[in-house]
């Protein structure tokens, strides 16, 4: 019962905020219904029982990638900070040429075609396989990451290091 | 597997009486509980953010030699109050060119960050709103959101000071979180636990089973941890985002009445709770001396009031720190951020795993004492 | 109400919303916003089915990586912008034209 409330919540957030962020001409206010979201989709994975998942996706978005992006937008401010041509029905028409329709609804087609080919099967994992218990995963976690996925444990270290080494190369500024 | 303050009240036969009121499992009754619990907790945080108010006010004039507030109530100390009352009677003032909708919302980002980060602070064994296996990342994790209001707060004001202030707040606090939180993961790996009510519960006893007294590096972390968050919550020597000599009052300088109001609280409740969290993580939390059972209820506000001492004591630590030390510059901020907290707090991690390793956990004392 | 399919719909919405966003914006920053988007809905896929399906962590272990990549991503993506800002004075994509032909 609690559950579904909070899976409610979470939804609603999640998909209203994607919407406005979608809709909402200010960049600025993208960001924060951004923030928005992904605090919802951080709600729906605790209705999934992924409770150290959850707070790492608040701590990394709410922290981090969030500040940073509002970071971006006010140093890259300048002109164009609340664009004009955000409406999507009126930037339609001056989306591309006939071929990129093309392509796209050929895109759209085999979108739909593979979700209905998924929808079908899902009736047979309607049923949750350890009727609902949580425990903490926490513990798992930590041993999986230094076990069975040490490799990727260690790559994406890699990964950190040379995106923080590389962004700060790239936005140094530069002597004339 | 998470321990709440329902979960608590369960064992108690007053609560076989609820029951039969409510039902078996009734989700009415856990919302209520959990609503007049959070609800004092919020009341009681508050209150302590407007004594804080007082307090500061009062020992900054200790420390100069003057009298302080002392017309409003014994000793003024209801001074709070009619400060309160004086900022919401007083007419709320937006600037013509401010963004409205992220002005409104950066007060209540503050405001909601801190007391999200109360769900978890650990004030007595049964009494905590919710004991979560997370709960130590948790608090780290939406305690974030305060800065998010901070920039907002300065960005949305449309004033060079509060722009100023805003970006100085959240470069700040966004860089100080990770000193804070490495020093927080050593005692986390030497507890080998997340969750506040086992590293609470596995110091239990003397002052010699503290953590911070468990190692040479949790010694280290705790001062790494309080430099850190005296940061973070914007305190002086470290309250470069609002530092008046420069910015009027940095992020909030548009803001009037409530609305800064809002801020003020926020920052004294946030004080409060990041001494709380100290006191929990490295003093010893609220373990009494002698063991005792934690099923009797006068023993909760016991503990209750542990805490609270524990931490109203580095409280009066942080504001001491504040009228004693000059404000730091900002580029020195930064770098005693990135140049020495961080490695220090790197270093500490390292040397905390290691010591767990070598000594099979025990503490310094355990081992002096064979 | 809980259910895959649940979860299942709330990431595909999340899913095309990404791409329109992608699609539609022309502001380098709100294309980072909806590649947000598009990481987070493919993350919530892998919590699910890892609830609903396998019944363990590796779903978990894949969307902690999906975040730490984001994050990694996000980083890189706005130095490049504020340096690509720094050139050009502008963050519209259609500017972005250096290497054409």
């Amino acid at each position: 019962m609690f559950l579904n409330l909070l899976f409610i919540a979470s939804a609603i957030l999640t998909i209203l905020g994607a919407v406005l962020v979608l809709t909402t001409k200010n960049i600025m206010h993208s960001c924060v219904f951004l923030l928005t979201s992904l605090i919802g989709i951080a709600g729906l994975y605790a209705t999934l029982g992924a409770d150290f998942v959850a707070v790492t996706q608040v701590m990394v978005y709410v922290g981090g990638v969030v500040i940073l992006m509002l970071f971006a937008v006010m140093l890259t401010g300048g002109k164009d900070f609340v664009s004009k041509a955000q409406n999507l029905l009126g930037l339609a028409p001056t989306m591309g040429n006939a071929f990129t329709y093309v392509m796209a609804s050929f895109v759209g087609v085999v979108f739909i075609l593979t979700n209905i080919q998924l929808i079908k099967r899902l009736g047979e994992f309607s049923k949750l396989k350890n009727n609902g218990s949580f425990v903490s995963t926490v513990n798992e976690l930590g041993m999986l990451l230094v076990k069975d996925h040490i490799l990727a444990f260690e790559i994406s270290s890699v990964l950190l290091l040379g995106a923080l080494v590389g962004a700060a190369i790239i936005a140094r500024p530069r002597k004339q | 597997m998470n321990q709440t303050i329902v979960s608590y009240l369960a064992q108690y036969e007053f609560f076989d009486f609820l029951i039969k009121i409510f039902g078996e499992n009734s989700l009415l009754l856990t919302t209520l509980i959990f609503a007049i619990a959070a609800g004092v907790f919020v009341a009681v945080a508050a209150t302590i953010g407007g004594l804080g108010t007082y307090a500061e006010r009062k020992i900054s004039a200790d420390i100069q030699m003057r009298l302080g507030p002392n017309r409003v109530g014994p000793y003024g100390l209801l001074q709070f109050l009619a400060d309160g009352v004086k900022m919401i009677t007083k007419e709320d003032v937006m600037p013509n060119s401010a963004d409205k909708f992220l002005f409104y919302l950066a007060p209540m980002l503050c405001l909601v960050g801190v007391f999200a980060t109360l769900a978890v602070l650990p004030i007595s064994s049964g009494f905590t709103l919710v004991d979560l296996n997370v709960g130590v990342f948790y608090l780290i994790a939406i305690s974030s959101l305060v800065g998010l209001g901070v920039f907002l707060g300065g960005y949305a004001s449309n004033s060079k000071w509060s722009m100023l202030g805003g970006m100085r707040g959240a470069s700040q606090i966004i860089s100080y979180e990770i000193p804070v939180t490495l020093s927080v993961l050593a005692i986390t790996l030497t507890a080998g636990s997340m969750s506040f009510g086992n590293i609470v519960s596995q110091q239990e006893g003397f002052i010699t089973n503290w953590f911070i007294f468990h190692n040479p590096f949790s010694f280290l972390a705790f001062f790494i941890y309080f430099v850190g968050a005296m940061a973070e919550t914007n305190r002086a020597p470290f309250d470069l985002p609002e530092a008046e000599s420069e910015l009027v009052s940095g992020y909030h300088t548009e803001y009037t009445g409530m609305r800064f109001g809002f801020f003020a609280l926020a920052e004294y409740i946030e004080v409060f709770v990041v001494s709380g969290v100290a006191a929990a993580l490295f003093l010893g939390g609220y373990n009494l001396p002698v063991h005792v059972s934690i099923d009797i209820l006068p023993i909760q506000f016991i503990q209750v009031t542990i805490l609270v001492g524990k931490a109203l004591a580095l409280y009066y630590v942080i504001i001491w720190v504040r009228w004693t030390f000059p404000r730091l510059r900002v580029d020195h901020l930064m770098s005693i951020c990135w140049k020495y907290l961080t490695p220090i707090a790197i270093f500490n991690l390292i040397g905390s795993a290691i010591w767990m390793v070598a000594f099979r956990g025990q503490s310094i004392v355990q081992i002096l004492g064979h | 109400m809980i259910s895959l399919a649940s979860y299942l719909i709330i990431s595909i919405i999340l899913f095309v919303i990404g791409l329109m966003v992608m699609i539609a914006r022309k502001n380098i920053v709100a294309i980072l916003l909806g590649i947000e988007l598009i990481l987070n809905a493919a993350a919530l896929n892998f919590v699910a089915y890892s609830k609903f399906v396998t019944n363990n962590l590796d779903g978990h272990i894949f969307a902690l990586f999906i975040i730490v990549v984001a994050a990694a991503e996000a980083a890189v993506g706005l130095a490049i912008v504020i340096r690509f800002f720094q050139l050009k004075e502008t963050i519209h994509i259609d500017e972005a034209t250096q290497l054409r032909n």
